[in-house]
């Protein structure tokens, strides 16, 4: 795979040209209240935040909307007329999102393929390339090298664009999608010049955590109703935002919404913290409690995804640490079972 | 009528087909019996499932819902829904009213491992909406009938007037090449001529030769407990226990989480587990 670089100048022409060719490009921008999240940017005036460590939420929503009209119906004089909808989905590029992220795709796609397709996120993630810029800087919430990634990680980018010292970025193509992107784009990139100096790569806060001894914790009956559950997440007051602005959080409803004689159906997220998540139509809940939610939450992320799908369920973005109002941090339940594991 | 525009350039998986309800029959006081039949026929050419398997139901403007198929394969052509008004979209379904179309997508779920099952005795457990799924199963091995040895029906209710199928389940009495035992816990207008008592009562007056039976269950969280319980004492292996279970579910097709026990999906690993799977699987019931 070729490596190449392009200036800071090029960056920008890259955006521009990008939206001249009618191609979507997402990309962390800062919006009017100071938050940065992963949008459609038009050009490269945009209000940028590249240097972001990260955006608020994940940037799953390009492939999977917070909410996507499935279908729309119609009651007409002969009944009701259904419309599967047909979204137009457009060449699309999500530049500048981190690697954590990127790897998150992988476990999303994971979810959306397995025996049945979700077509509405797999026809999305088909015209979409993704480019990761490696991380130059990490907070205190960060901590994806203790889960097996890294702030310069390659796994889920089709490239990664690597900042260079003095301006402009090192891009390493790592798929053939990220090839020919280059190739499409050749006017922006050129070739690897030798005595290029990276800005140095971000040093992540180790926690010691091991997961391999996470999961074999979590694989021992016993420990299902250990107390560190109940000690842990007695404090959870179960808003969700946890699983909103998780990238590999996959969970979703579909929802009618009529207006008049008309209406559709849409798949919202969802999030398995909320009490009504599993609660039948008789009144029966299988997870009556919010710590059950919270230990299903846990071991959706180190058990059920490499059991079911083989992949990796946590990431290490640090997003449910920073937006929880109660500062639930899953980090001390992972080191706590680390400890115990140990 | 309902106009489904199917020739979508995605292949959605949510779509649901068109479908109308040919007949009802009142079951109890807020449960029917609904014989649904696509609008397509190809639709009807091509649905085929097992017993055990289920459909989401569709009403425009309240949503879905997971439905159990109460008919047999083996009786083509139109499916048989038995419906309790539990929620908003059973209530909405409810009073549709005769003739009504609605939306139906599916069949889901494993459905009984039949082949398995197939030159073995069957025993067949239901506590009150139980009998629905139980009900498939029941009339694909009496269709089938020489592919199964014995088979014992076993089914209990709160009361007689919760007692799905009635006449139909009391025909099975006369029948010899079916044992049918049928039970109320109250009987309320001493109109009941048969065993009043629960459903596990009903071991009493069945010998069961554990090792070559499969055993089909289906009810309220309640009933496995002491289904189970007994058939242990009979001597039945776990993985010769069926239980069909119920989750929320939404989207059928193993993506959206809400059904999932463990890494295992209610919809797709399920709705039939073994004693086996679920002993192994927490927060099952």
């Amino acid at each position: 795979m070729s490596v190449n670089q392009l200036s800071e100048d090029a960056f920008y022409n890259l955006i521009d040209d990008l939206n001249s060719k009618g191609t979507t490009v997402v990309a962390p921008v800062r919006n009017e209240v100071g938050m940065v999240q992963y949008e459609k940017v038009t050009s490269s005036k945009d209000n940028f935040a590249f240097d972001e460590v990260i955006g608020r939420y994940s940037p799953k929503d390009a492939f999977f909307p917070q909410h996507e009209t499935v279908l729309r119906y119609r009651e007409g004089e002969n009944g009701v007329e259904v419309k599967a909808e047909e979204p137009e989905i457009n060449d699309t590029v999500l530049l500048g999102i981190r690697p954590c992220d990127a790897a998150a795709m992988i476990s999303l796609n994971k979810v959306f393929t397995w025996d049945y397709i979700d077509n509405l996120f797999t026809e999305r993630r088909k015209k979409a390339v993704i480019i990761s810029i490696a991380c130059n800087e990490a907070d205190e919430s960060c901590y994806c090298t203790s889960v097996g990634f890294a702030p310069d990680g390659k796994e889920g980018s089709d490239l990664l664009f690597s900042k260079i010292k003095g301006g402009g970025y090192l891009a390493e193509a790592l798929t053939d999608e990220g090839e020919t992107f280059i190739a499409n784009n050749s006017t922006c990139f050129s070739k690897k010049d030798k005595s290029v100096e990276l800005e140095p790569i971000a040093e992540v806060t180790d926690l010691g955590v091991n997961i391999e001894h996470i999961k074999r914790w979590l694989d021992k009956k016993e420990n299902f109703e250990h107390k560190v559950w109940d000690d842990l997440a007695a404090k959870c007051v179960g808003c969700g935002g946890c699983t909103f602005v998780c990238p590999t959080c996959h969970c979703f409803d579909l929802v009618d919404e009529p207006y008049g004689d008309q209406g559709k159906r849409v798949k919202n997220w969802d999030g398995c913290q909320f009490d009504h998540f599993t609660l039948h139509a008789s009144g029966h809940n299988p997870r009556e409690h919010q710590p059950q939610r919270w230990r299903n939450r846990f071991h959706c992320k180190f058990k059920i995804y490499p059991d079911r799908f083989e992949k990796k369920g946590c990431v290490g973005c640090g997003r449910c640490i920073r937006v929880c109002p109660v500062n639930l941090d899953i980090t001390e339940a992972m080191i706590e079972i680390t400890a115990m594991e140990s | 009528m309902i106009k489904y525009e199917q020739k979508a350039l995605l292949n959605n998986p949510y779509l649901p087909l068109s479908c109308r309800i040919v007949a009802s029959t009142v079951q109890t006081d807020d449960t029917m019996l609904f014989k649904v039949r696509f609008e397509d026929d190809r639709d009807v050419e091509a649905f085929d499932h097992k017993p055990g398997q289920f459909v989401q139901l569709s009403v425009m403007g309240t949503g879905e819902c997971p439905i159990s198929i109460a008919s047999s394969p083996t009786r083509h052509g139109t499916i048989d829904l038995c419906i309790r008004k539990a929620g908003r979209v059973t209530e909405a379904f409810h009073n549709l009213g005769q003739n009504a179309v609605f939306g139906m997508r599916g069949p889901y779920g494993n459905g009984y491992p039949v082949e398995v099952m197939e030159g073995n005795n069957l025993l067949i457990v239901a506590g009150g909406l139980g009998m629905a799924p139980l009900r498939s199963l029941l009339w694909y091995a009496l269709d089938h009938r020489h592919r199964f040895k014995d088979i014992i029906l076993m089914y209990g209710t709160k009361n007689q007037h919760d007692f799905l199928f009635k006449g139909e389940l009391l025909s099975l009495i006369n029948r010899n090449d079916i044992k049918t035992l049928l039970a109320v816990a109250e009987d309320i207008d001493g109109s009941w001529t048969g065993e009043v008592g629960l459903v596990t009562d009903l071991f009493d007056h069945a010998e069961l030769d554990a090792g070559n039976t499969f055993a089909a269950i289906c009810g309220p969280p309640v009933m496995y407990k002491y289904v189970i319980e007994k058939l242990l004492e009979k001597g039945f292996s776990k993985g010769r226990i069926l239980m069909s279970l119920e989750r929320k579910m939404k989207c059928g097709i193993g993506k959206c989480v809400h059904c999932s026990v463990g890494f295992k999906y209610t919809c797709i690993d399920g709705p039939i587990f073994t004693y086996w799977d679920a002993i192994n699987m927490r927060e099952i019931i």
